[in-house]
């Protein structure tokens, strides 16, 4: 009954917003200007520090130098692009990347949802946010810090991990050294950084669903498991779609600094990402041109791919986060 | 309600001149150069300068280099390990000082800086000071790009490498200080197997070495095989890569042995420096391979752990044993990089000089002992001898050691250390200068290696990496050597050769 109340007035408003002439916009412009004008220091703030700074991007088609500026530097077409898509090195990057952005949505995104219900069937109070906080504190680590402990744990001469292997007469594992671990020992990075952190979101939409709606399931008889299944999941879910699409959004920030961190000259092949080789090739060898037109392509991929969920989301009745 | 939005207003356009007016203060801090004409009046000098430490330094020792020198320094740190970037970066946004310390002269965007005139070209006014003038013909031409040089070229031991034994235990399984590549491997074989720390667990190693096939064992052991300093240059004028030598390949034998075997940590191809140093300074290995210097600091942080550590260096490792089969790779060919003023911070003539004096001046007696050990009294005491001792060693590490890359000159001078490591040490390395192996390429021009070179090195090094680890046969090793020509190494051969002709006439 109230649910169907409000989709009405919802599209009462859509068809008003639909008809509202020109004139009635700018008088509630008039009337609101100082919501306007509080928004104005955000609006300023992304004008001058996103948008203004996308100018730089014509380097892409420019041979850059610093000192001879934007303005001296000789304009060479798509020649950063044809070096870009016909080097070898491209397929590896797009692969590398692709794959572990999969990874990081097939196997890291359900788990915060999975945890944030299961700590909401925790009972115990105390023990709950004891929990909570107690997987939250990776999160402020660096990842430094969280690269260096799995070194310690993991490196072939004394790592913990490999001299409980030799104790238990098994062959030792060069976990840092080969490609077939990197994206293991990823992975299990992030999850263990991140994990506790991103429940905070999914716990907070659970304790707004109404109780009423559990009382009512469990009156038709419903266990936990129901409850969970027909109740809570339903109720968050606007919340998993839109934090879904915001991650595809962030798609190929694979996080710069870890995978820096871990790459080295043996796992190249699987670990050299789109970030890493932007660094190299930029930051490192001064190739500013080059490394914008990779930088450009890799924002065009991630923008294609927030445009493409967020359309799926609106088929499948969602809102979408536009 | 309006008169919230008037304070708002007029709260927002006072915030906006506190902070323009902030701004222009930076500014006109940042380009700091003495503007008076007056030649005896305090020269303000700002430094642009890398730091091997992992701290900067307090003030003690700036304060004492502004009284000697007569001028005002203020030092910006940039950390070792992020030199490249931030040089980049600093070159690209043209967020300079006074001095720029430059060492890596191979990176295609400060060789294209210097190469644009970005920075002062110094060669006519070195003879008007009288350490400037001293630097050699040979050193100018090194550290020259295309002819000119652009800067005051820090002067460093040709060869600073080795081989760092202990003694202790050479002594404990038997075997004699090693001469040649087989006997080095019989010490690496004992170390290992013959239990040399007496604890009757198999819990250490013959080397201990790090990620690094430059700094680490490799080239260096390469060097002691006969492999060519990066460039092999024949009689024809004909360039050949290091890699593309049998000794090359012979080196990722013997480095692939030592692995197999399980003579050098397992994870060197992941380990860093600082982790190399410690768990040999813990016992875990015998063998180390890296400047010879460092010998010091592994004795003074196994000061504790291994009190009976004794070491023994090394520096005529050779096939046979022969003497005139002894090489040594040059480092850079002795040139530790450019102290090198950019025309936007310095601006005219007469503040150049002002500023090469001050380098000039770094280069005293007085001034090297300052940087090198410390005040005396303070930092080092000082024998009839001229042999110094730190005598507060954190607060000469906290202090005055990162002052140490600061030198523009670190040869030729009477002060000496007297620890007898560091005596030992800097008399091999004096030593090694005579049978240095120059980089023939080091000052030659190639569009290709300074854009692409690093890249391109990176399917060297890996697949070096990956012979000795054993995921690539030689025929592997052979592709990728051809993959860095298609990708363009042929290219940076042929601009070699043409620059070698052209340098030759």
């Amino acid at each position: 009954m109230k649910d169907s109340s409000t989709a009405a007035v919802n599209m009462n408003m859509k068809a008003a917003k639909k008809e509202r002439p020109a004139r009635m916009r700018l008088e509630s412009l008039k009337r609101n200007k100082l919501l306007y004008l509080m928004i104005l220091p955000g609006v300023l703030y992304f004008i001058i520090f996103k948008y203004l700074p996308m100018g730089g991007l014509v380097i892409a088609f420019q041979d850059y130098q610093p000192y001879q500026g934007i303005t001296g530097s000789p304009w060479v077409g798509f020649k950063h692009f044809i070096r870009l898509f016909t080097e070898p090195t491209f397929f590896m990057l797009l692969s590398n990347t692709l794959i572990l952005f999969a990874l990081n949505i097939v196997i890291f995104f359900p788990l915060p949802i999975i945890l944030a219900l299961m700590l909401n069937e925790v009972r115990h109070k105390l023990f709950k946010n004891a929990v909570q906080t107690i997987i939250y504190i990776p999160h402020f680590m660096s990842w430094v810090i969280i690269v260096s402990i799995t070194y310690v744990f993991l490196t072939v001469d004394g790592g913990v991990f490999n001299e409980m292997l030799a104790a238990l007469g098994l062959p030792k594992i060069s976990f840092l050294t080969s490609p077939e671990w990197l994206r293991t020992v990823y992975i299990g990075q992030v999850i263990w950084k991140e994990l506790g952190w991103s429940t905070i979101i999914y716990l907070a939409a659970i304790t707004v669903v109404d109780t009423q709606l559990y009382e009512a399931a469990e009156m038709d008889g419903a266990g936990r498991l129901r409850k969970t299944w027909h109740v809570t999941l339903p109720a968050i879910r606007p919340v998993i779609i839109t934090l879904l699409i915001l991650k595809i959004g962030s798609t190929l920030d694979l996080g710069f600094e870890h995978m820096y961190l871990l790459l080295n000259s043996l796992n190249r092949e699987v670990a050299e990402i789109f970030d890493t080789y932007i660094y190299t090739a930029g930051l490192k060898n001064g190739q500013l041109s080059f490394s914008t037109t990779v930088g450009l392509f890799k924002g065009l991929v991630g923008l294609i791919l927030v445009m493409l969920s967020n359309r799926l989301a609106k088929k499948f009745g969602e809102d979408g986060v536009y | 309600m309006k008169k919230m939005v008037k304070k708002m207003a007029a709260l927002a356009i006072c915030s906006a001149l506190v902070l323009t007016a902030c701004g222009e203060k930076e500014k006109a801090a940042g380009g700091t150069t003495g503007s008076g004409s007056d030649a005896n009046a305090k020269t303000s000098i700002t430094w642009l300068n890398i730091l091997h430490t992992a701290s900067p330094p307090t003030d003690t020792i700036i304060k004492k280099i502004e009284e000697k020198t007569n001028a005002e320094v203020k030092f910006s740190w940039i950390p070792d390990a992020s030199k490249e970037e931030r040089i980049n970066t600093s070159l690209a946004s043209d967020s300079l000082a006074d001095i720029v310390t430059l060492t890596i002269l191979d990176n295609s965007s400060v060789r294209n800086a210097l190469k644009s005139g970005m920075f002062w070209e110094v060669e006519p006014y070195l003879n008007e000071f009288p350490n400037l003038a001293k630097i050699s013909e040979d050193t100018r031409r090194s550290a020259s790009i295309a002819g000119k040089l652009y800067g005051i070229p820090f002067q460093k031991d040709l060869a600073r490498n080795g081989v760092v034994i202990r003694k202790d235990w050479l002594d404990k399984v038997g075997l004699p200080v090693p001469k040649t590549l087989d006997e080095l491997m019989e010490v690496a074989k004992a170390f290992t197997e013959k239990d040399p720390d007496g604890n009757g667990k198999n819990d250490t190693t013959g080397f201990m070495d790090r990620s690094d096939l430059v700094y680490g064992a490799f080239k260096t052991l390469g060097s002691y095989m006969g492999v060519p300093n990066y460039w092999k240059v024949s009689e024809d004028g004909k360039m050949t890569p290091e890699f593309d030598t049998e000794e090359y390949v012979k080196t990722m034998d013997y480095m692939k042995k030592l692995y197999d075997n399980g003579y050098i940590n397992q994870d060197f191809a992941v380990t860093a420096k600082t982790d190399q140093q410690q768990k040999f300074a813990q016992g875990k290995a015998g063998i180390y391979v890296g400047a010879l210097f460092d010998s010091k600091n592994l004795k003074n942080m196994a000061k504790g752990v291994q009190d009976n550590m004794e070491l023994v260096l090394a520096n005529n490792i050779t096939p046979t044993g022969s003497e005139s089969e002894r090489h040594i790779w040059a480092g850079n060919n002795g040139i530790g990089g450019l102290l090198a003023f950019p025309k936007s911070e310095v601006k005219d003539e007469a503040e150049l000089k002002r500023v090469l004096k001050f380098v000039n001046d770094l280069m005293d007696d007085d001034m090297y002992a300052l940087m090198t050990y410390g005040i005396k009294d303070v930092h080092y005491k000082v024998d009839e001898n001229d042999a110094a001792t730190i005598i507060n060693q954190d607060l000469w590490q906290q202090e005055v050691q990162p002052f140490a890359s600061s030198r523009p000159n670190e040869t030729g001078y009477k002060i000496h250390d007297s620890d007898p490591l560091k005596a030992e040490s800097d008399k091999l390395i004096k030593e090694n200068a005579k049978y240095a192996v120059l980089n023939p390429a080091y000052s030659l021009e190639s569009e290709t290696y300074s854009t692409q070179g690093s890249e391109l090195q990176k399917i060297i090094t890996d697949a070096t990496y990956k012979y000795i680890l054993g995921k690539i046969d030689l025929n592997g090793f052979k592709d990728a050597v051809e993959n860095w020509k298609k990708s363009g190494g042929s290219k940076i051969i042929a601009e070699y050769e043409e620059a070698y002709k052209a340098a030759k006439k």
